[in-house]
């Protein structure tokens, strides 16, 4: 079962990834965004961050993947409100996820998807 | 050393610690992080730590870490470097790395460190100033405005 909601606000998809994300719940997550961008073709994906508070290996690569995922898909993910110890987390374990875009708020995120696909068109 | 030292001694450690890494925003948006003395791994932890808390806390977009005051960069001091660049861009901050000097630079590239992906400039100044074009604001002298308005 989904244990994150993936709201679909106009032209984005908002992952709000829950509290203790297990690596079950992770690859849950994964298959039913992906399907998701399927069926219903968005141009950008945000991916909210601020109620994690821990990550491991497992979780910050299954991040990465989904990320590189949806952009496979057609759309642009950014990923936002990563708590400050989650950050620290991901960089000690060297993964640094390059290929993604961040902000530091939702607010943020929409606004650079906003941006980056007006430039697109 | 006796043992009434040893509060004096943990005191100003404390003391040092707190110094030594100031977080100053410089403007709505901009965060200055001048660094002096040289960076070892526990140091360069506190910096990350506080700064990214900083950096949630003002919503900041840019922060200029400034190098003017690290006497020495070898490999361990430019890893430092480059986590904190990493860590502050995954909260969806960019550091703008300054004060690099023309002998810190040349031992860097002879070092193979070429800090790719980072953006670099050489004083403070030029950091804000990039800061502000990042924002899309600008600087302007009033005096200036002024000259050219009689001669327009």
């Amino acid at each position: 079962m989904l244990t994150s909601a993936i709201i679909k606000v106009r032209d984005t998809l908002i992952v709000s990834v829950q509290e203790d994300l297990g690596d079950e719940d992770a690859l849950d997550l994964q298959a039913a965004l992906t399907q998701q961008l399927e069926r219903t073709p968005v141009n950008g994906v945000l991916i909210d961050l601020s109620l994690v508070h821990v990550i491991d290996s497992f979780l910050g690569r299954t991040l990465n993947d989904l990320a590189v995922g949806v952009r496979l898909l057609g759309a642009r993910a950014v990923v936002v409100g990563m708590q400050p110890a989650v950050a620290i987390t991901l960089v000690e374990l060297g993964l640094e996820l390059r290929r993604i875009q961040t902000a530091l708020t939702v607010e943020r995120g929409l606004d650079l998807l906003a941006r980056s696909t007006n430039h697109r068109l | 050393m006796n043992e009434n030292d040893t509060p004096t001694i943990e005191q100003q450690r404390a003391t040092i610690a707190e110094l030594e890494t100031p977080v100053i925003q410089v403007w709505e948006g901009v965060l200055a992080l001048p660094l002096i003395g040289s960076l070892d791994t526990a140091r360069a932890q506190n910096m990350n730590e506080r700064l990214l808390e900083r950096i949630v806390e003002t919503g900041s977009e840019i922060v200029i870490l400034d190098i003017t005051g690290v006497p020495v960069v070898d490999t361990a001091v430019a890893r430092h470097l480059l986590e904190t660049v990493s860590a502050a861009r995954l909260l969806g901050a960019e550091v703008l790395l300054v004060g690099l000097g023309s002998r810190t630079a040349m031992t860097l590239v002879q070092l193979g460190l070429d800090l790719q992906g980072v953006t670099t400039r050489i004083t403070m100044a030029k950091g804000l100033e990039l800061a502000f074009q990042k924002l899309g604001l600008e600087v302007t002298s009033k005096t200036t405005r002024a000259v050219d308005g009689t001669e327009g």
